[in-house]
Formats: C-alpha cells, structure tokens, sequence
C-alpha cells in the first residue's frame, strides 16, 4: 500500500445538531493522482475533505496519512498538517499581510526557515502561479481568481505532500475561474497528489484520475473518469450527472 | 468667582501634578487592564469550563458594582503601612492601582472577546491548515486581525478611565481631583477649583476622544481601498 497517501477508514461524522455528514465512508488517496469528489451539495464532500486533514474531527474511524492514524490520541497533528495543503473555496488569504508575507509565515513560523530561504520559494512560486508583480500587494488589493492563485501558492510553500481543494472556484466569477483552473492543471501536470472537491466537470473529466461520487453522507460510486461520465451504474450518479449537465 | 489662585505658581504646580499622575494613572491602567484582559478572554474562549465559569464570574461581579465601592473594599483589604520612595508615600497608590487595573481588565476582556470573535473562522482554519498550531495562529493571524476592531474601544476606554481616576481621591491619591479639593481647602473657591479641575479634564478627554475617531476613520478608509 506504499502508493497510497491517504487512506480513510470508515469515518462517520455526527454533528452536534445531530446531523449525520458522514455515513461510513473508506477511500484511498493514491499517490501523483488528482482525486476529484463531486455530487449534490449537502452530501458531505466538503466534510470528507476536511476531516482529511482533521479541520473535522471524525465521529468514529480512522484517518491513515503515510501510514500514521491522524486520529490516535496524543499525536502532533501540527507536523502532519504543514504536509498537507489546503485551498478553501473562501480564500481565507491573511488580510493583514502583504502577500509575500502570506506566503512565508507558515514556513518561518513553523519550519524555522530563514527568511531568504522561505522569501527565495515564495518567489518562484508567485511566478508559477503568474503573480510575481504582486508580492507587494494586500489581500484586499486582489481580484478574487487573484486571491486564489495565491492562496494555492501559499498552501504550496509548505512543500505539502498533497493538496486539498474544497470548491476552489466555487466562489468565483466565471471569468476568473479559468486561471484558478489552470494553476490547478499544471500543478496536477507535475505529479502533485491533489483531491479536489469540486462542481468543475470539465476539469473532473479533463484531469481527474480517479473520480468519487457522493450522496447523503456515503461513497455511491467511484471509478475512472470514462467510466463515471460514460458508464455510471449507480441510479443516483446518472440522475446527479443529467442535472449538471442540463445546468451547463 | 475668583479664579486669582491660578495665577500663584504653588497652585499652578498642584494642578499640573494632579494633572500628570491623572494622565499616568490612566495609561497604565489601559495598559495593563488590556494586557490582564487579554488573558480573561483566552481563558473565557478556552473549553475549560470550571476556569471559564470564575471569569464570567469575575467579569460580572466587576461591572455590576460601583468603582468606589470596589475601591474602598481594596483599600481596607490590602491596608499597607506608609512606604517611602523619594520620601514620597506610594503606600495609597497600590489599592488605587488594583482597582482600575482589576476594573479596566474586566471592562476590555468583553471588548477584546468581541473582537476576536470577529475575525473569520476561516483565517484560523487557513492557520491551521498550513501547520501553525493553535498559539502561533492565535499570535500570527488572529491578534493582529482583532486588534483592529479592539482599537476603537481600547480609547473609549482610555477617556473613561482618565475620569474614573477621579475616585482615587478617597484613597488619598493625588490626582487631579484630589489637588483640587487641596486647593478650595486653602483658598476657599470652592466651585472655581472645581470648574479648573473639569476643564483640565475635558482638556485631556475631548482630544483623546477626537484622536480616536480620526485613527478610526483612517483605519476604515484603508480597508476600503
């Protein structure tokens, strides 16, 4: 099992209202592959992804990230978390700091870099995501696509093993969400392990290695890109599919 | 009226001390009560219910009760014997001090908490997320976001306990209350000393207040842009 990052292990998750956002649910995150979930809203992906990194803090079962049980007790979850990247569908850029400081407080806070050092990644990565005339700017200074370039190139200053997208482009306009798409795509192009929770078809289909199909809190289906778009068994997969398609 | 005691340099000095441990007191009391609240308010956030329950406590038993009141039971608590520095006797000033510090901590501890509260569950999250344990993105990405919804508060604040110093007169304190009731004592212009002391308050409340308002608006004015 060395191939897989992740490997989820029947988490539920109730919350306190009683809700049940995850029913029993195993996946595998397998390495250099661009995992992608999809289906209705409310079905619990965004739950499912976070609980990858313990933002949610599953109800019962295990979370294994490269082979440690993120939820045995008495682990420093810190040192897993600076492993893994997140990207929230909100941003969530520190409106306090300029943008180069974004980038850098997590690797000077956390892993001791020297300045130069973490100031040196932080630039070639601003220039991969296309910004690096922007390392002056504040948060509120950005366009939204802006902000979330930055935002992907700051969780990858980290140097994270993998990256979790919740909805990356969710809160976007539709002008914007293309560049957004594109860092996504090349980085998928360099081998990063990625899941993405997304309602991107387009890039589910295009780049999407392995895709997972939710509804009402439980895996219905997983598989191939052809296989899912093209063949999909589950009833529920099919009617979910002919609804964004009509939408598009 | 007869305001001549102004002109006599020995009433002068009087004022301006009073005027200056006024000032003195009142910045370390915003100073300190801040830093105390800040820990009231971590404490309150924190998910330690019995350590929670003595700040809530403690938060609402001090503003429910008059400055006075909680002044004269500090004083008649700690009762110290006269100590000397410079010949000068601090021995009331300690009582006095505790005071506002205890009353300004509670006070800013619900401002501080409100502040916090404020910020994005989101920004903490983000800190999180990229490794920062729950102190560093306290420090890092919380504090300075709060701090500025603290700000406009933190000078209210300042101008009320630039008056509040006033009760420290009961414990011998020499403000500018107290100067002022040492004057009408000697001069016998009774409502004259009094209407000084008044404006010399307003002189130091009214551009307090006025400072405050234009680094509010100065602050709301780089969010915008």
């Amino acid at each position: 099992m060395p191939n897989n990052v992740i490997e989820v292990r029947q988490i539920t998750k109730v919350f306190k209202d009683g809700t049940k956002a995850l029913d029993d649910v195993s996946l595998d995150i397998v390495k250099n592959q661009v995992t992608v979930i999809i289906g209705p809203s409310g079905s619990g992906k965004s739950t499912l992804l976070r609980t990858l990194n313990l933002l949610e803090i599953p109800s019962s079962g295990q979370v294994f990230f490269e082979g440690t049980d993120l939820t045995s007790k008495g682990l420093d979850m810190n040192k897993h978390r600076e492993k893994m990247g997140m990207v929230f569908q909100g941003f969530y850029l520190f409106p306090h700091l300029s943008v180069l400081d974004n980038l850098t407080v997590a690797p000077i806070t956390v892993k001791k870099e020297s300045p130069e050092t973490a100031i040196n990644r932080a630039k070639i990565l601003l220039k991969q995501v296309g910004l690096s005339e922007k390392e002056q700017s504040y948060p509120n200074q950005l366009s939204g696509g802006q902000k979330q370039r930055i935002a992907i190139a700051r969780a990858l200053c980290m140097e994270p093993d993998v990256m979790l997208f919740d909805e990356p482009t969710s809160a976007l306009d539709p002008e914007m969400i293309g560049e957004v798409l594109n860092v996504m795509r090349s980085l998928a192009n360099q081998g990063m392990t990625m899941v993405v929770v997304t309602h991107e078809m387009g890039f589910a289909k295009e780049f999407g290695d392995h895709i997972v199909v939710m509804d009402q809190g439980k895996i219905i289906e997983e598989g191939t890109p052809e296989i899912i778009f093209n063949t999909p068994k589950n009833k529920r997969t099919q009617e979910f599919l002919r609804r964004v398609i009509e939408k598009a | 009226m007869n305001f001549s005691f102004l002109l006599d340099p020995y009433y002068q000095s009087l004022l301006l001390q009073g005027l200056f441990v006024t000032l003195v007191l009142a910045l370390l009391a915003v100073f300190i009560g801040t830093l105390l609240a800040l820990g009231l308010a971590i404490v309150r956030m924190s998910s330690f219910k019995p350590l929670k329950f003595i700040v809530v406590a403690y938060v609402e038993i001090i503003r429910g009760t008059p400055i006075v009141v909680q002044l004269i039971i500090m004083y008649s608590l700690l009762r110290l014997p006269v100590m000397l520095i410079n010949n000068f006797d601090i021995s009331p000033f300690i009582p006095g001090m505790f005071t506002l510090f205890i009353n300004s901590s509670a006070y800013m501890s619900e401002v501080v908490r409100a502040g916090v509260a404020s910020v994005d569950k989101g920004q903490s999250e983000a800190g999180r997320s990229l490794g920062l344990t729950q102190g560093q993105t306290f420090r890092k990405i919380i504090l300075p976001q709060a701090i500025k919804n603290i700000l406009p508060a933190l000078g209210n604040e300042f101008v009320t306990l630039i008056k509040e110093t006033s009760v420290l007169m009961y414990s011998g304190v020499a403000e500018l209350t107290y100067q002022a009731s040492m004057i009408k004592s000697e001069t016998y212009s009774f409502m004259e000393s009094y209407l000084v002391a008044a404006v010399l308050y307003f002189a130091l409340t009214f551009p307090t207040s006025k400072l405050m308002a234009y680094l509010e608006r100065r602050m709301k004015k780089a969010d915008a842009k």
